[in-house]
């Protein structure tokens, strides 16, 4: 059998120097070929993820072959991550298959339904993906819309509608003004003397109007200050209340604890901190600092700056929340 | 999203009139309204077609792959566009059959060659170490 009878992702598959890397790259190509709205810092970061795998050809024939959505490709590439790729080891891939998804917004219809394929694909449950989707995005997974439903199109429709309409009424707005303005001057030809008093007579209450409205501003501002300084009054009362109770509370578990001799169990906040830096409660404050420099390091904004600024605030505000987990799990007791 | 050509029961490449008899004909209440309101409208249309085509890959890609009853694919979406699943056509045994008809055809000679020049080294070196020995 000649050589030609291969396709030619089968031929970049055979050269692949690590064929899952290939095959998850085709995916990504894929995703990038179903949104609705190509970013050119897409492609970019496309671009980076293939230097970072380890297949090592040319990144434009995967392009080129999901472009043509080439369902026997994508099915080869399919059976090769389904092999290699199942359950929490997906998950940096699904990772980078969510953040180009929603580069441009939210994903498009195609996306979703391209998304959770992937997922059913590697065996990750619908839990496990909302998670995923929520701290690379900042925001819960969706049901995808449906096209085929005439709501879907009246609402959108509208939506679209209430943007022109906004434009239209500023537009009517400044033609009545020219109407006006050439009524004005008519009338001015007509009956000079009696539109300057009349002027006269409307600017007197424009400007009484406008005394009395600065009067009630000014009144009501002073209303809202007030109102302001005791809602902070009372929430610094509640706040001492709080503290004073917190604290009683911890002298009593202390107290408890050196009594029957065993630690408190983790508060929310701890095991919250302890899930963002992947760990759980076994974990001992050296395996905190190593989980902490390996993240820190992954989602470090330096590393993001080629790559928009979309994705740079995605990667500042990860790191900040490892951060904020760090110093919170530094501060604890068990930990020392 | 509902299939509305299989519900309607016309080929998704169906031309405007077939497609209008065929709105025309359907007795669903609901189904014809929203049939109307999607496919009469050529931007909607496009739209609906190109979500469309990809869902009916989707369907298939899952058929193949022994997808068709999982968590992500429910309601609307799995009931008009899942397949018959059918895992005889593996791509990857595909290729892995390709591969062992090529090694079969052509490339025997070059296959047991290179058995030989390692056969051929390890006696070279057999040989100079014990020459090397007796030298000594």
């Amino acid at each position: 059998m000649p050589p030609s009878s291969f396709t030619p992702f089968e031929l970049l598959l055979l050269k692949s120097r690590n064929q899952t890397d290939t095959a998850a790259l085709l995916m990504l190509a894929w995703i990038l070929a179903n949104k609705a709205r190509a970013l050119p810092e897409d492609r970019g970061y496309l671009d980076t993820l293939a230097d970072d795998f380890r297949h090592g050809h040319a990144l434009a024939p995967l392009v080129e072959t999901a472009h043509a959505q080439d369902m026997a490709a994508i099915q080869l590439a399919a059976e090769v991550l389904q092999k290699d790729w199942q359950g929490e080891s997906a998950h940096p891939f699904l990772r980078q298959a969510i953040a180009l998804a929603t580069s441009g917004g939210p994903p498009s219809h195609r996306n979703h339904h391209v998304l959770r394929f992937l997922a059913d694909l590697l065996s990750v449950a619908p839990e496990p993906l909302s998670a995923l989707y929520k701290s690379v995005t900042g925001q819960p997974l969706q049901h995808p819309d449906d096209p085929s439903r005439a709501a879907y199109w009246a609402e959108r429709e509208h939506r679209h509608q209430q943007q022109t309409h906004a434009d239209d009424t500023a537009e009517a707005e400044t033609a009545a003004r020219r109407r006006r303005e050439a009524q004005a001057r008519r009338r001015e030809e007509d009956a000079a003397a009696r539109r300057r008093a009349e002027e006269e007579a409307r600017r007197r209450a424009a400007q009484e109007a406008a005394r009395r409205r600065d009067e009630q501003a000014r009144q009501r501002r002073e209303r809202e200050r007030a109102e302001r300084a005791r809602e902070q009054r009372e929430r610094a009362q509640q706040r001492r209340r709080e503290e004073e109770a917190e604290q009683r509370h911890r002298r009593q578990q202390e107290r408890e604890r050196q009594r029957t001799g065993t630690p408190p169990p983790p508060s929310f906040d701890t095991v919250h901190a302890l899930r963002v830096l992947g760990l759980d409660h076994h974990a001992s404050r050296r395996d905190i600092k190593r989980a902490y420099r390996r993240l820190a390091q992954l989602h470090h904004p330096d590393r993001f700056c080629a790559q928009g600024e979309s994705r740079m605030a995605l990667a500042s505000r990860q790191f900040q929340r490892i951060q904020k987990a760090y110093e919170h799990l530094m501060q604890d007791a068990r930990f020392v | 999203m509902r299939d509305l050509y299989k519900r309607l029961d016309v080929p998704s490449d169906a031309s405007p009139d077939t497609l209008a008899a065929a709105i025309e004909a359907c007795r669903h209440t609901a189904l014809k309204q929203d049939a109307d309101a999607v496919l009469r409208v050529p931007a909607r249309r496009d739209a609906y077609d190109q979500l469309h085509a990809t869902l009916s890959d989707l369907g298939r890609l899952r058929a193949r792959l022994g997808l068709t009853h999982a968590p992500h694919w429910q309601d609307d979406v799995a009931n008009d566009f899942s397949q018959d699943s059918d895992r005889s056509l593996s791509r990857h045994q595909e290729l892995a059959d390709k591969l062992d008809a090529l090694v079969a055809a052509g490339a025997p000679s070059a296959a047991s060659r290179r058995p030989w020049r390692w056969l051929a080294a390890l006696l070279i070196t057999a040989l100079l170490g014990l020459l090397a020995g007796l030298w000594l």
